[in-house]
């Protein structure tokens, strides 16, 4: 099972409530999605600049692997308070430790409730429904 | 039987060859689609993070652009190129995205068989294509890439959003002076390989392509997104 302590977005993020802050990241099958199962797969990660207001679902970076781009799409609305300075020189603490030091933007949010969020129970259907080829 | 939309639009300019694949993208009520294309003029790609650095022959193409699908620099010149343009929830792209390259390039496995080619999924064999420092797509490939001659012949990438995807590719049928020992299929122009690429779509997929054009929709947000790909701003923005 996933970590309880935040919820998930079925496009693969995580948010995790911090202070008056929001933290967002992917999970652990996001990276292995994009990664195939290898680090070294992943070559590119475009975080926002600090400031930039997101909306909930919007777009706020990509990441690319050898064999597809994907979008990063905020699970929440706010402003960009802080980004991960670690992430685009090391890609590689996304697949070591996806939940704590893989950590990709701080968000003052609008609204700390994350209720329209899937809870690791949820999202693990989630990943079982995309995982069915 | 599940109908798919067949677009070709030969000799495409740079902007509506990537504006029309990202509007295939991001228009939710496309069709499922298979477009075939060739480039006017010969371009060249660069990777959608990659440096102008990383890519020492830059120079020596003519047109430059940055495609939506990304991957390393690929020089469009004697290829056929498609996309394919699906929801992520079809079979053919869900699961882990290394299993969905599998199924796509059985496709194309059968199409290069039909005209004599025998390729072959990479896996674990060392290329003769493959060499450091040149940051092109051709010389740099991955277990799920297609080979023959112990040469990378194909190359492709994924751009996936929300819940949608584009499976953009090359399909060589020529080398090009960017683009030296990689395998080529030879003897075979673009409009006399498609139909078995075609085939080998319906045949593998149990479906049935027909052909179409696109939409007036597509085309308005095709004109107002290809110049961004090729404006010189986007192009050396790293």
């Amino acid at each position: 099972m996933r970590p309880e302590d935040r919820k998930y977005a079925p496009t693969h993020e995580w948010a995790k409530i911090d202070g008056d802050t929001v933290l967002v990241g992917i999970t652990d099958f996001a990276v292995q999605q994009l990664s195939h199962g290898q680090v070294s797969d992943l070559v590119y990660c475009d975080l926002p600049s600090v400031g930039r207001q997101v909306e909930m679902g919007e777009t706020f970076g990509e990441i690319e692997s050898v064999k597809a781009v994907a979008d990063l799409n905020s699970p929440v609305s706010g402003e960009v308070v802080e980004i991960n300075p670690v992430i685009e020189e090391h890609l590689e603490v996304l697949a070591d430790d996806p939940w704590s030091e893989g950590w990709m933007i701080r968000l003052k949010p609008t609204s700390t409730d994350l209720g329209h969020l899937l809870d690791a129970a949820g999202y693990e259907k989630v990943v079982a429904e995309t995982q069915e080829a | 039987m599940e109908r798919w939309r067949l677009l070709e639009t030969w000799g495409a300019s740079p902007e509506l060859a990537m504006g029309l694949d990202e509007a295939l993208l991001d228009l939710r009520r496309t069709p499922p689609t298979l477009r075939l294309y060739t480039w006017e003029p010969d371009t060249l790609s660069l990777g959608y993070f990659q440096r102008c650095a990383d890519v020492p022959d830059r120079a020596r193409a003519g047109a430059a652009r940055r495609p939506p699908p990304g991957g390393p620099a690929l020089h469009h010149a004697g290829e056929l190129t498609f996309s394919i343009a699906l929801s992520l929830s079809h079979p053919l792209y869900r699961g882990p995205i290394s299993e969905s390259y599998r199924r796509v390039h059985g496709l194309l496995l059968d199409a290069l068989a039909a005209v004599g080619v025998a390729g072959r999924l990479r896996e674990e064999l060392a290329l003769h294509s493959d060499r450091e420092g040149s940051g092109m797509c051709f010389a740099k490939s991955t277990d799920v890439d297609i080979v023959w001659e112990g040469r990378k012949g194909i190359g492709s990438a994924q751009r996936r959003r929300h819940d949608r995807v584009l499976h953009h590719g090359s399909i060589k049928l020529a080398g090009s002076a960017l683009e030296v020992g990689i395998a080529t299929v030879e003897g075979i122009g673009e409009r006399e390989f498609a139909p078995h690429l075609v085939q080998a779509f319906e045949r593998g997929l149990g479906i049935e392509l027909v052909p179409g054009e696109p939409t007036e929709r597509e085309l308005a947000e095709a004109a107002l997104r290809g110049p961004h790909y090729t404006s010189a701003e986007f192009v050396r923005r790293r």
